[in-house]
């Protein structure tokens, strides 16, 4: 028993110090991870097959809900006044009815490998299939469009933010 | 039969050290992308992804390098089969929730395609070597590496 207590206690000593021979090699890419500076990973071969297509596919609940949790960016493309009234909790707002004046801005902020998930009012909306096209043309990588988009997630009781919800 | 026991042993720690040191070298050149394929198991936060690409590689070479070198044979085996285990249970999620992802298991950036089944396959394989290279250095059947069956406090494990 105590051998076996000395062999778990090596194999911790093992398991730590390899840990700390990763983390001072690769500290930066944690530390950026762990401060939100860097989008949810994904493999080069899913990323270059993305990029080749040039529509946007479509995401449902699940995939925004996931993308949220996996450090994905949730775009908004109501109009601002819709937005302040009610958007998804943690979704940025990127009109496409300004998109002229705005996207600049929005891609020097946003690096081109981080997950996309737009949405506007709806299956009637087009406006974030059409940022989703904007938004591939302008190198984004990987970029959905949730055709629910506000009405089916306020309507499934999920995460709200604004003035009239 | 103690000659073959001790043949069949360092047959089974020199695959079991190759498999990890291949294993963990590889990862170690691309953690980025490594850090994609776990996040494709859906099962950490995203932050968590990076930190186990950026570590777990190391944990495999290093249990590796002594396995190869038959030194702590039995604290490198217990990491390996713990992390056997714990990719055991990592793909079986994923064979549940049908997410037919790439397993990730050694070159991140090689095309490599194993499917979760294929994997769970081979990691069932692997942990019946690090059972069978743990029972053969506890036997004694070790050869020249058994001095800690002569010396309960000697270095050697």
């Amino acid at each position: 028993m105590n051998d076996l207590k000395r062999i778990g206690l090596e194999a911790c000593v093992l398991i730590a110090f390899s840990a700390l021979i990763g983390l001072t090699l690769n500290y930066q890419l944690v530390l950026d991870a762990f401060s939100g500076q860097l989008s949810a990973p994904q493999c080069q071969a899913e990323l270059e097959e993305n990029a080749l297509i040039s529509l946007p596919l479509p995401a449902m609940i699940g995939d925004v809900q996931q993308a949220i949790a996996f450090g994905g960016l949730i775009v908004d493309a109501r109009s601002p006044e819709l937005y302040t009234m009610g958007h998804i909790d943690g979704a940025v707002s990127l009109p496409m009815v300004e998109i002229d004046a705005v996207l600049p801005e929005f891609l020097e902020k946003i690096v081109r490998d981080r997950a996309i998930i737009t949405y506007c009012s709806g299956f009637g909306c087009p406006d974030s299939f059409d940022l989703g096209v904007r938004l591939l043309e302008a190198g984004y990588l990987d970029v959905r469009v949730f055709e629910g988009g506000y009405p089916e997630w306020r309507d499934a009781g999920l995460p709200v933010t604004g003035e009239s919800r | 039969m103690k000659s073959m026991s001790r043949i069949v042993y360092h047959l089974a720690r020199l695959a079991l050290a190759l498999v990890f040191i291949y294993a963990g070298a590889v990862k170690t050149q691309d953690v980025v992308t490594f850090a994609g394929h776990v996040a494709a198991y859906q099962i950490l936060p995203y932050a968590m992804n990076y930190l186990v690409a950026s570590t777990l590689p190391y944990v495999e070479f290093l249990a590796g390098i002594l396995l190869l070198l038959n030194a702590r044979v039995r604290p490198a085996l217990m990491v390996i089969g713990g992390m056997t285990l714990v990719f055991m249970v990592a793909l079986t999620s994923v064979l549940l929730r049908d997410l037919g992802i790439d397993c990730g298991c050694f070159d991140p950036g090689g095309g490599e395609n194993v499917t979760a089944g294929a994997a769970l396959l081979r990691d069932v394989g692997l942990m019946g070597l690090v059972v069978l290279t743990w029972w053969l250095r506890t036997a004694g059947h070790a050869g020249c590496g058994t001095r800690n069956e002569k010396s309960q406090n000697g270095p050697e494990s």
